[in-house]
């Protein structure tokens, strides 16, 4: 069982572009260009929803890619890790 | 590897920079705008909160107030209210003139807003020489207003020849009174046309100031200097023009151009009042044109991924040409500097 997700930080902002998700963090202001394509809903993500939960491929590779691309994210502080989902 | 995200095109802009109306109560000398009088049919308010709802629906992220004085619209904080109920963060460039402690507790409330109130200069004499008689004393009060408050808040100072020289002093009274500093660039538009020659900082004090940016992580620049960024900076950045690919201008009547620089008749895109903002980010001619704009001229600089030709707009504005780089590169400054001295500079920059 989960015990920790990833929420969008909330001085962050992510919306869908042709190449995959674009962050914007009103703080710096800065911008982060994920290639995601559609592996992951930004909807979900710009509604406060877990990551994890916006993941739409089920592949593992698929899997594998979010987990980095969700560290990634994590380190550069556009998202930030909840205890639980 | 962003650029090619960007060059191919977003589906809207990332910001907007939102003239809401060309009404001031100052005169400075090197108003991008030449604002005072508001503009003959400026957005209703319906108007405004309509186009809002648009920016909205688009995802754009955050939008700039500017003008004009956006305080001496009535309904500006309607206009604020409307973005930071939708989740759009909103920064807004003033005088400074019609703040006070109420009107800055009410724009703590949303927590989406920042400030940047206009200061030309560290002393009293520079600034109001710029920006008119007793400027400097209250854009320190609004300040000292601001920075007691949680509103992130920015010094925005322009950078010109009556300045350069003040500018680490800037640097100081902005870190006193616990605000930032932004340094902007000084574009031959508005009044700032009128001014140009005898305001512009010569190649040796952009070199100079260049270089003192190079250590100052914490100054803020937007994109304005990204021509001219020495190496330290470039991770900060930007490093081509974001007009018509990240952001876009909105003017007072609904208007909407490139960039606040070129709101001229000939980089018209459209009017909200006439299509959708949609329509005209995706669709106008101007805007294709600028993002398929290559500046050719400058293809064979050493620096020109770093900058890839600079500002288009004072490009146009000196020699009506986009495509003829950016007069005041770093490349251009090195090479009048070292041409003739800071005394030749000026007569060198030119296009």
């Amino acid at each position: 069982m989960e015990t920790r997700c990833h929420v969008l930080h909330p001085s962050c902002r992510v919306r869908q572009e042709a190449f995959g998700l674009l962050f914007y963090d009103m703080q710096g202001p800065r911008l982060l260009f994920a290639r995601t394509g559609d592996m992951l809903d930004a909807g979900v993500i710009a509604r406060g929803l877990p990551v994890e939960q916006a993941l739409r491929a089920r592949a593992p590779s698929s899997r594998a890619a979010a987990e980095r691309l969700i560290l990634h994210l994590v380190e550069k502080g556009f998202l930030r890790e909840q205890p639980v989902c | 590897m962003s650029n090619r995200f960007v060059e191919a095109g977003l589906s809207a802009p990332v910001n907007v920079t939102w003239e809401v109306t060309l009404a001031c109560n100052l005169r400075c000398r090197h108003c991008l705008s030449a604002a005072g009088p508001p503009a003959p049919r400026e957005l209703t308010t319906q108007e405004a909160v309509g186009l809002v709802d648009e920016l909205h629906r688009m995802g754009v992220f955050q939008v700039n107030f500017g003008g004009g004085e956006p305080f001496l619209r009535p309904d500006f904080e309607d206009i604020l209210a409307a973005c930071h109920r939708r989740g759009i963060v909103t920064c807004i460039s003033t005088n400074g003139t019609l703040l006070d402690r109420a009107r800055v507790e009410r724009l703590a409330r949303s927590g989406m807003v920042a400030v940047q109130v206009s200061l030309d200069g560290a002393r009293r004499e520079t600034c109001d020489a710029i920006r008119g008689e007793g400027t400097y004393e209250r854009a320190l009060e609004a300040l000292g207003l601001l920075a007691a408050s949680p509103i992130p808040t920015s010094i925005n100072a322009v950078l010109t020849s009556a300045n350069a020289d003040e500018i680490p002093e800037l640097h100081d009274l902005a870190g006193a009174l616990g605000v930032a500093l932004r340094v902007s660039r000084f574009r031959p538009s508005g009044r700032g046309a009128g001014a140009w020659d005898e305001l512009r900082p010569d190649a040796a004090q952009l070199l100079g100031f260049g270089t003192w940016l190079a250590g100052r992580g914490d100054v803020r620049t937007g994109d304005s200097f990204f021509s001219l960024t020495p190496q330290e900076r470039m991770g900060l950045g930007l490093n081509l023009c974001g007009a018509a690919k990240l952001t876009c201008c909105v003017g007072p009547e609904g208007d909407v151009y490139p960039c606040a620089f070129l709101q001229m008749p000939e980089f018209r895109a459209g009017s909200v009042r006439e299509e959708p903002f949609a329509g005209i980010w995706e669709g106008s001619r101007v805007f294709r044109a600028l993002r398929r704009l290559r500046i050719r001229s400058c293809e064979s600089c050493h620096r020109f991924d770093r900058c890839h030709g600079g500002c288009p707009a004072v490009a146009y504005h000196l020699g009506r040409d986009l495509g003829r780089g950016d007069p005041e590169c770093l490349e251009r400054c090195v090479s009048a500097v070292a041409a003739g001295g800071p005394g030749r500079a000026r007569e060198e920059l030119e296009p």
